[in-house]
């Protein structure tokens, strides 16, 4: 069965500038594979490409075996994005955002179903039903993440999915990516957040100037060993 | 499509901003139509009462003459061209040109000129109209609603994660943007088309009109739609769209204006009443023939009537020497209405080029209120002088005796006569 | 340098690297130089050729060989109004009056021949002189330039660096303006020109000064109304939208909708209608050519008795005259009296226009500036008073020879044959008494009295506009 996720030498160039450069790698089913990377290393470069907003100046990628040139629509039905720092509208509440992109996304949900989604990402009861520009920047994430969660994808795209968390929410937002992986769904995130990438996923690819430099895999059920990761982050940084 | 189309109304009812300027449409098309109604029927009460005064007037003017001469001097004639039932809409040229005269039967040339002018003031600034709103305002309201349509998304980090849910962008902007155009053509049509059944307008002129506004804000949709899809922030597309509107609105009208009239030179219309004034001035002073020869050459039938004897003042002369006057500045008065006639034919070209001057033009032409209607209507005085002048002149020059039951068979006024 | 002129000066530096920015200020300053430059040639061709067909009017005036008195006084003449040298920058309300009468014997004429009748149809508001650039399309620029001009500080972040370094937003605001008065005062540069153009072709400077004054307090107005909106609002496609609404409502829309109002408020009937009922009492004064008309039984007793004779026949003078001039005279009281009702009620439909003003600072404008250009209502109804009374002057003087240099006999005999035709004229010297006509502009000190009205308005519309962005200015906060 093919990888739902593969980028087989995957190349960018923006306005004349490298941005990926032969870029390789699959993720499996129910895997969480993060891609670390400094700020301009390309690694939301990545998602988009995955998403078909940017084509590929070499190379390819592919969903479930499809290259996504092919079928921009099918690879985005089969996967839910969370941008960074995103937000819903502001202007309606939470029920309402939910009911409007689950429409957009050809879905419709119950209630119920949107308050156990909502009871996943912990977004307190009494919140849901007020206009989001009264939220905190957290709640707005556990917002957008519980539109990820009701999408029922096989693949989730994060991009910086714990920036702006406080390290509670953090925790909890980690808990719930390895309960999806688990469920059978298939996670690629972006970060630059080592501890954070090393807690969760079960391999990092490290990503430098376009460039994926380095892999470190979870084994024998142990964690990534996040001191190693971060020795050839920061060390690879400083040459 | 139909989902779409719900789920974005659903959308547009929770967004502010948008219903903002859709109220604006609403509320802007609603004054106007009332203020064209209100014009229009204050514009009928005056014909109204004209039409009553001018028989009075002329009942008055006619009594106790005792010959066709001094009869024809005093008793003048209303015309008139009354507002069509669209004319609520686009009122046009009948604020710049004249729709009412009171003629009798002296030199025309030195009567149909004579404007019953507004207030000046008034003439500068122009009406709020419903073509006004349509041509001009609705362009404006339309980059207001679909102008950051993408870019505000975009600026909210919302974009991409609005196209990827979607899947295509086809079935997320497209009816977005639909939505709102259809929200804004019925807000503005809706008072149009109440307006139009109080004054019992035509329902294919109603629906030709409503056709127009549809079509021209699709033009403007295209045109934001293209200048929306630039990678560029919000300010910077409103920017370029008001730029263009501004362009489209105002300054391509104004330059072409501006090139058709230096192109097609009106004779100075002072010359024609100075010329006219001149020749019927000097034919005092000249002997009769040299009046009555230009005027049989018109009216052979009147070859015979025509000796105008040594003593006395006879109306036949006077009324030969008004004829003639009109005779001699014809050719001027013809070049007169020739240059406004092309004048306005390359305007209608020009206006290809400004959506907005075509609309505003396709709605006088619809109601009634263009050059060309306004020129149709000095025909038709034209025209009703000159039933005038056939109806004295065969009792006037055979010298019939006076008979004043005769007067009742005084040719009418028709407006509808064309 | 102080910290104001350096915030300015930040604003002009991003100014001159945005590309709309200069794209837009450069299509402004093309659009203005080259109406100027038309409106300019146009004018200056209009004036000559005006002045030169008034003459010509008077020499042919002259030059008309022995004749009745009567036929003179139907012969007519014309008075012509030439446009007053601030029309280069405000042609105001000449374009839709017509600027010439023909003045003849018992009758008012209207200005012939406005040039809108014969323009070439294109819509709404097809004609740009350069005020109409001032007045509608510098505030868009100003609102292009300016609608980010404050927000952009709290958008980028830098606000919350310059208050913690102890700026006030007062100092801060302070500095935005200044940017702004420096781009409105490098758009005056044209309108100062053509000022003083018009100076050198006779203008008075105190009019002429005014007016750029009056023009450079509007765009302060708008400029700040921009600034308002910039501090007020956070984000920047919101203030643009904002202020574009503003500019639409207080240039497109409200104009025309006051128009709509002081029509319907102020009800002046049209030339024709007031003329019916004017006829009616008209035909009560009785007919001027006809001496025998009862209506002159009276004035005939008066004037017998005036002179000792029974009959019209031994007066030493031509009864003909006496009723001619008689009855002008009741004819003209009655036509002033109509003709005065007419303009009372368009000067108060303009009056109520004016009043606008205090929803839209464009009407305040717009209205002082014609009157300080000479180019309004009430100019063009002084013109159509002052050649009336050239009309009754020559019309009466002429009436005058009639009843003193023509004999009774004679003019009564005049149609009996060329010989006696002949007799009844008097020497064409007599038609010297045309008086020669030039009419003049108000004097700078009427027409500032005028534009008072307007142009407190925009002071009031100023103080307004700066009271608001000085409030919000203090109480700017992140």
């Amino acid at each position: 069965m093919a990888s739902p996720l593969e980028a087989r030498s995957l190349s960018l160039v923006r306005e004349g500038n490298a941005v990926l450069d032969g870029v390789s790698f699959t993720v499996a089913k129910g895997e969480i594979f993060a891609l670390l990377g400094g700020n301009g290393a390309g690694k939301s470069s990545t998602l988009l490409t995955f998403l078909g907003f940017l084509e590929p100046s070499g190379g390819e990628v592919l969903v479930n075996g499809r290259s996504v040139g092919s079928d921009v629509a099918a690879a985005r039905n089969a996967i839910a994005y969370l941008p960074e720092a995103a937000s819903l509208y502001a202007h309606m509440t939470a029920y309402e955002n939910l009911d409007y992109f689950l429409d957009l996304a050809g879905k419709s949900a119950t209630k119920d179903e949107i308050d156990v989604a909502l009871d996943r990402v912990a977004l307190p009861n009494e919140a849901r039903s007020r206009r989001l520009q009264s939220y905190s920047k957290g709640m707005r994430q556990k917002s957008a993440i519980a539109l990820a969660l009701l999408r029922e994808t096989p693949i989730l795209l994060l991009d910086e999915p714990t920036s702006g968390l406080d390290p509670v929410a953090i925790d909890e937002f980690h808990d719930l990516v390895k309960t999806l992986a688990e469920g059978g769904q298939t996670v690629l995130m972006v970060t630059h957040d080592v501890y954070g990438a090393c807690q969760v996923a079960d391999r990092v690819g490290l990503l430098r100037h376009g460039k994926l430099v380095g892999s470190f895999a979870a084994e024998n059920g142990q964690r990534i060993d996040t001191e190693t990761v971060h020795a050839a982050f920061a060390g690879r940084e400083a040459t | 499509m139909l989902g779409h189309l719900t789920r974005e109304t659903r959308f547009l009812i929770k967004d502010r901003g948008a219903l903002f300027w859709l109220l604006l449409a609403f509320v802007l098309s609603i004054v106007a139509v009332t203020f064209g109604i209100a014009e229009v029927s204050e514009q009928r009460e005056t014909i109204a009462t004209l039409i009553k005064e001018d028989a009075a007037d002329r009942a008055n003017a006619l009594e106790g003459q005792e010959d066709w001469g001094s009869a024809a001097y005093y008793a003048f004639h209303l015309t008139y061209a009354p507002p069509s039932d669209f004319a609520f809409a686009a009122m046009g040229q009948r604020d710049s040109s004249p729709w009412k005269h009171r003629v009798r039967m002296l030199a025309l040339e030195g009567q149909i000129h004579e404007a019953d002018t507004r207030n000046a003031d008034f003439g500068l600034v122009g009406r709020f109209d419903f073509a006004f709103l349509a041509a001009s305002v609705a362009p404006l309201l339309l980059i207001l609603l679909l102008y950051d349509l993408r870019a505000s998304e975009r600026t909210m980090r919302r974009h991409d994660l609005l196209v990827a849910t979607a899947g295509s962008s086809r079935s997320l902007w497209l009816p977005r943007a639909l939505v709102r155009v259809t929200a804004l053509v019925l807000l503005l049509l809706i008072p149009l088309w109440v307006g139009a059944m109080i004054e019992g307008t035509a329902a294919s002129l109603a629906l030709q009109a409503s056709g127009i506004v549809v079509a021209s804000l699709l033009v403007w949709w295209l045109i934001v739609e293209l200048i929306g899809r630039l990678d560029a922030s919000p300010s910077i597309l409103l920017t370029s769209l008001i730029g263009l509107w501004l362009a489209l609105a105002i300054v391509v009208p104004a330059v072409s204006k501006a090139a058709i009239e230096a192109a097609n030179p009106v004779p100075d219309g002072g010359e024609i009443l100075l010329l006219q004034r001149e020749t019927v001035n000097d034919a005092w002073d000249l002997p009769a023939e040299a009046t009555m020869e230009p005027f049989v050459e018109r009216h052979p039938e009147y070859a015979d009537h025509s000796e105008i004897g040594e003593e006395g003042f006879e109306w036949k002369w006077y009324y030969a020497f008004q004829q003639v006057g009109d005779q001699v500045v014809e050719p001027l008065a013809t070049q007169y209405r020739e240059a406004r006639l092309a004048r306005d034919a390359q305007a209608g070209l020009a206006s290809w080029l400004s959506p907005t001057s075509l609309v505003e033009r396709a709605f006088e032409k619809l109601a009634g209120t263009d050059a060309r209607s306004m020129i149709a209507y000095e025909n038709q005085v034209r025209a009703y002088h000159g039933e005038l002048r056939a109806f004295y002149y065969p009792l006037m020059f055979p010298e019939e005796p006076f008979d004043a039951d005769a007067l009742s068979d005084l040719p009418a006024y028709d407006p509808q006569e064309s | 340098m102080s910290t104001v002129t350096r915030i300015a000066r930040e604003e002009w530096r991003l100014w001159l690297r945005s590309k709309v920015v200069v794209v837009a200020a450069l299509i402004v300053a093309v659009l203005l130089a080259a109406t100027s430059v038309l409106t300019v040639n146009r004018i200056a061709a209009e004036q000559s050729q005006r002045i030169e067909q008034q003459v010509a009017a008077e020499q042919t005036f002259f030059a008309q060989p022995d004749r009745h008195p009567h036929r003179m006084v139907h012969y007519g003449h014309y008075a012509f109004r030439p446009p007053p040298p601030l029309a280069v920058f405000e042609p105001g309300v000449d374009a839709v009056t017509g600027q010439s009468i023909f003045l003849e014997g018992h009758r008012q004429n209207t200005a012939m021949f406005a040039d809108t009748k014969a323009a070439a149809d294109l819509g709404g508001f097809a004609s740009l002189t350069p005020a109409s650039l001032y007045q509608l399309l510098l505030p868009l620029l100003l609102i292009v330039l300016g609608h980010a001009i404050f927000l952009r500080e709290r958008e980028s972040g830098t606000l919350a660096v310059m208050l913690a370094q102890g700026q006030s937003g007062t100092r801060l605001a302070l500095g935005k303006a200044t940017a702004l008065l420096a781009v409105i005062a490098i758009f005056m540069i044209p309108l100062i020109g053509v000022a003083a153009y018009s100076i050198s072709l006779g203008e008075s400077a105190l009019a002429a000064i005014s007016l750029v004054a009056g023009y450079f307090v509007y765009l302060c107005v708008w400029g700040a109304i921009v600034l308002a909106a910039s501090i007020l609002l956070k984000q920047r496609a919101v203030s643009l939208g904002a202020l574009i609404f503003v500019w639409l409502f207080a240039a497109l829309i409200v104009p025309r909708f006051a128009i709509n109002a002081s029509s319907a408020a102020i009800d002046a009937p049209g030339k024709i209608e007031s003329d019916l009922v004017m006829l009616a009492e008209q035909r009560k004064l009785g007919d001027g050519h006809n001496a025998a008309d009862p209506a002159f039984m009276q004035l005939q007793a008066q004037v017998l008795q005036q002179y000792g004779v029974e009959t019209i026949e031994e007066l030493p003078i031509n009864w003909r005259g006496v009723v001619a001039s008689f009855s002008e005279a009741e004819l003209t009281e009655l036509l002033n009296s109509y003709a005065e009702k007419r303009m009372g009620l368009e000067a108060s439909q303009s009056r109520l226009f004016g009043l606008f003003g205090v929803v839209s600072p464009t009407i305040a404008i717009s209205s002082a500036s014609r009157t300080l250009a000479g180019t309004d209502l009430a100019t063009h109804h002084r013109f159509l008073r002052e050649s009336e009374d050239l009309r009754f002057g020559f019309v009466q003087a002429l009436n005058e020879k009639h009843v003193t240099a023509l004999d009774y006999q004679v003019d009564l005999n005049r149609n009996n044959g060329e010989e006696a035709s002949r007799a009844a004229t008097i020497n064409a010297s007599a038609w010297r008494v045309l008086d020669e006509f030039r009419f003049a502009p108000d004097s700078a000190s009427q027409r500032m009295d005028r534009a008072m009205l307007s142009l407190a308005i925009l002071i009031a519309w100023l103080i307004a506009a700066t009271g608001v962005v000085y409030i919000a200015s203090r109480k700017v906060k992140l």
